[in-house]
């Protein structure tokens, strides 16, 4: 009796811990059906699925406005945070429910506009008088064009600026970061900002590509992947940046930081006086006390030799290609797309918007710190590096460099390690 | 039920075939559930584990074994499934354990025995990746309540997560933190269901409380800590979300803490190779087998029912 009692606790166990998961799995898969449902009760629903909490605030506002002047048409903002989001979306396109409009990033773009994921916006494009291709920044539209077709149109772009503690300059009696130094100086600064206590660290150098190494891998001319898509970690330029940014790391200069969260955290407790860190992160720095009233950003450092570079990356507005309602989400996203938008997402400080000319807006909605610098480097950007699988050998490349930043590994070896898996996954790319 | 069988082989009357159609019925619910939600993912899972996957599902290429190859040259995999060995080894007796002496204790007289039962038993029910994020700030090397308390008594700060020689440990504290209080439900249902009369008859006989407690408590609660070993070890192997919240791919421990399911997560959704993390999985799925027919034999040797 026993025995069965134990063997039905044990089925029913199972049972329960499917049901769970299997819960847990239709939420997703449903969340894009929720516009047919909605839509009998006479309003248009269109989704517009996004990953940046900080900015679901602005976009609500720019969404009300939208809502105001096309009575029947509304909005369901859904925020889902970056990793998720590709998992998310994922799983959605595959059951066929994609949210009606989303978010497009460059690491993704390949996967979802080859297999017919996405609508093709191209005819829609020529046919708008407020949507022109040649309004936005020509890299930014490249992104999103695959075959001659347009996917997305830009949102927006970033660049990533050095934010520094203003109070420990001070107190230690240094001038401030500006357009006149280089990697000596950063480096001599760093020195002096330590105080070797494991109280305060001069520079953080985390284990990060964007924000992080990739800008010094193309200040100091190297690459990350080069046009004709091959590996550049081990090219000896890059090999020679990544020998300077693990330095500050080694010798003490930078705590070791691998966790992605933990990085602004050592900004804000004031473990660090200077970082990298991109544009996007301004509404969340801006809220937080202690960095308003200490940090300020500048432009990056130039490599000794002069040589400027900044990593540069913008989203783009996407739409379902298996989207029930089109036009609907096509005024949506020529709304965002459009001057008057654009502009808009300009003022609410939301982010720097991609339509040439709404800068200025952007610098003016935030008075807090200098984030002119994060325009001034637009002329010299890089555009982030991708290829058609970035997700699979961006991540695996952390896992093999690693060992450079505990000093288990010689950079140089981690580098040649990295180009040869990285070398491996470009070659199986379609 | 061997005999039932055997004469029911005959010819079943009437009536037992009108008891088998309702007892067909009964189990009805639970047998779909397993075959929808368990038997056909397993399945699924075993057919695609042959394949290299397309994206979104569509143009999944056959491969044979090649999958498998991979895996068994792999050193991540087994990294993987050393890190989930330990952390079972680890995590299971040490929650058993606990989870029994909790049992004894709160089965006895004691006041407020509710009470503690919930507070024991609140971890279970809190969302773990909500426990996570809470002991991800406690563990925290530099701001950590935990560091912050060691150094009052003048130890040095210990890096829960991203040291490679404590992470494990720190993972494995939240997962026996978390599972004490369902273990410990469990066995003081079991407790409760041994009769009063044998502890009545051996104090009669004078024998001593722990006397009583390897002779009487133990061999009664047997059935009901088998159950708990085989779940505790099913569930330990399966240990992902603690991990995927704690330690990022990023962090110098991953390789001593990655678990298998994390693994299969990151091929599967990180780098999109759903067959390679389907092969995986069967790993997983063999390894658990194993285990759990090992455990079938062995009780043998030790359970009692009565």
């Amino acid at each position: 009796m026993k025995k069965r009692i134990v063997s039905l606790l044990l089925a029913s166990m199972m049972a329960v811990t499917g049901l769970v998961g299997c819960g847990n799995s239709n939420t997703v898969a449903t969340s894009g059906q929720d516009t047919s449902k909605a839509s009998s009760g006479g309003d248009v629903h269109i989704t517009y699925a996004l990953w940046d909490s900080n900015q679901e605030k602005g976009i609500r506002k720019m969404a009300d406005e939208f809502e105001s002047k096309n009575t029947g048409i509304k909005i369901d903002l859904q925020v889902v945070g970056w990793a998720d989001y590709w998992t998310m979306l994922e799983a959605a396109g595959t059951g066929g429910s994609l949210p009606d409009t989303f978010w497009m990033h460059s690491n993704e773009i390949y996967k979802y506009a080859s297999n017919n994921m996405l609508m093709d916006l191209t005819d829609k494009i020529n046919k708008s008088n407020e949507v022109k291709l040649s309004n936005y920044p020509e890299g930014l539209v490249k992104i999103y064009n695959q075959n001659n077709k347009q996917y997305a149109v830009p949102k927006d772009y970033d660049t990533i600026g050095l934010w520094y503690n203003k109070t420990m300059f001070d107190k230690a009696g240094l001038s401030y970061p500006d357009e006149t130094w280089t990697w000596d100086k950063l480096y001599d600064v760093t020195k002096k900002l330590t105080t070797g206590d494991g109280k305060q660290y001069g520079f953080l150098a985390p284990l990060h590509n964007q924000e992080g190494y990739y800008n010094f891998v193309y200040q100091n001319g190297g690459t990350i992947i080069t046009d004709k898509k091959e590996s550049g970690y081990d090219n000896p330029k890059t090999i020679e940046a990544m020998k300077y940014y693990t330095k500050f790391v080694s010798d003490g200069l930078s705590p070791k930081i691998f966790d992605d969260a933990a990085r602004a955290q050592a900004m804000q407790n004031g473990l660090c006086a200077m970082g990298l860190f991109g544009s996007w992160n301004l509404s969340g720095f801006a809220s937080n006390d202690y960095m308003a009233k200490n940090f300020n950003v500048a432009v990056l450092p130039s490599a000794n030799d002069g040589k400027r570079a900044t990593i540069f990356n913008g989203l783009g507005n996407a739409i379902s290609a298996k989207t029930k309602h089109p036009e609907e989400a096509w005024k949506w996203v020529q709304y965002l797309s459009s001057k008057e938008g654009q502009t808009k997402q300009a003022e609410l400080g939301v982010a720097i918007s991609a339509y040439n000319g709404t800068a200025d807006a952007w610098v003016a909605s935030n008075k807090t710190f200098n984030i002119k610098c994060f325009i001034d480097m637009v002329k010299y950007a890089q555009i982030r590096p991708y290829s058609n699988t970035t997700a699979k050998w961006e991540d695996k490349a952390y896992e093999l460099l690693k060992g450079s930043f505990t000093g288990e590994k010689p950079v140089e070896d981690a580098c040649k390690e990295t180009a040869k898996m990285m070398n491996e996954v470009l070659k199986q790319e379609k | 039920m061997a005999k039932d069988i055997t004469l029911t082989r005959r010819k079943p009357s009437k009536k037992t075939i009108n008891e088998w159609k309702w007892a067909y019925a009964l189990i009805a619910p639970t047998i779909i559930g397993l075959i929808v939600l368990n038997i056909i993912p397993i399945l699924q899972t075993l057919y695609l584990s042959f394949f290299k996957s397309g994206d979104f599902g569509k143009g999944n290429i056959f491969v044979g074994f090649s999958n498998y190859k991979k895996m068994f040259t792999d050193i991540q995999v087994w990294h993987a499934v050393g890190n989930t060995l330990k952390y079972t080894i680890i995590v299971v007796p040490v929650t058993v354990i606990i989870a029994m002496i909790l049992a004894v204790l709160l089965n006895s007289k004691i006041k407020g025995k509710g009470v503690y039962r919930t507070i024991y038993f609140i971890p279970m029910i809190a969302a773990p990746a909500a426990i996570t994020m809470v002991w991800k700030w406690l563990y925290n090397n530099q701001f950590g309540l935990i560091n912050y308390m060691l150094s009052k008594i003048g130890i040095n700060a210990v890096n829960w997560i991203d040291n490679p020689k404590v992470a494990l440990y720190s993972v494995a504290i939240i997962g026996i933190w978390s599972t004490v209080g369902y273990s410990m439900v469990l066995l003081i249902a079991g407790l409760q269901e041994i009769p009063k009369d044998y502890y009545e008859a051996s104090n009669i006989d004078g024998a001593s409380p722990v006397k009583q407690f390897f002779n009487i408590t133990i061999p009664l609660v047997s059935p009901t800590l088998f159950f708990v070993m085989v779940t505790s070890i099913i569930q330990a192997m399966q240990v992902f979300d603690v991990i995927y919240m704690m330690i990022d791919v990023t962090s110098p421990s991953y390789d001593k803490t990655v678990s298998l399911v994390y693994l299969f997560y990151n091929s599967s959704f990180k780098y999109s190779d759903k067959g390679y993390g389907s092969a995986i999985v069967m790993l997983l799925l063999a390894i658990i087998m194993i285990i759990t027919v090992i455990q079938m034999k062995a009780q043998k040797k030790w359970v009692n029912y009565m």
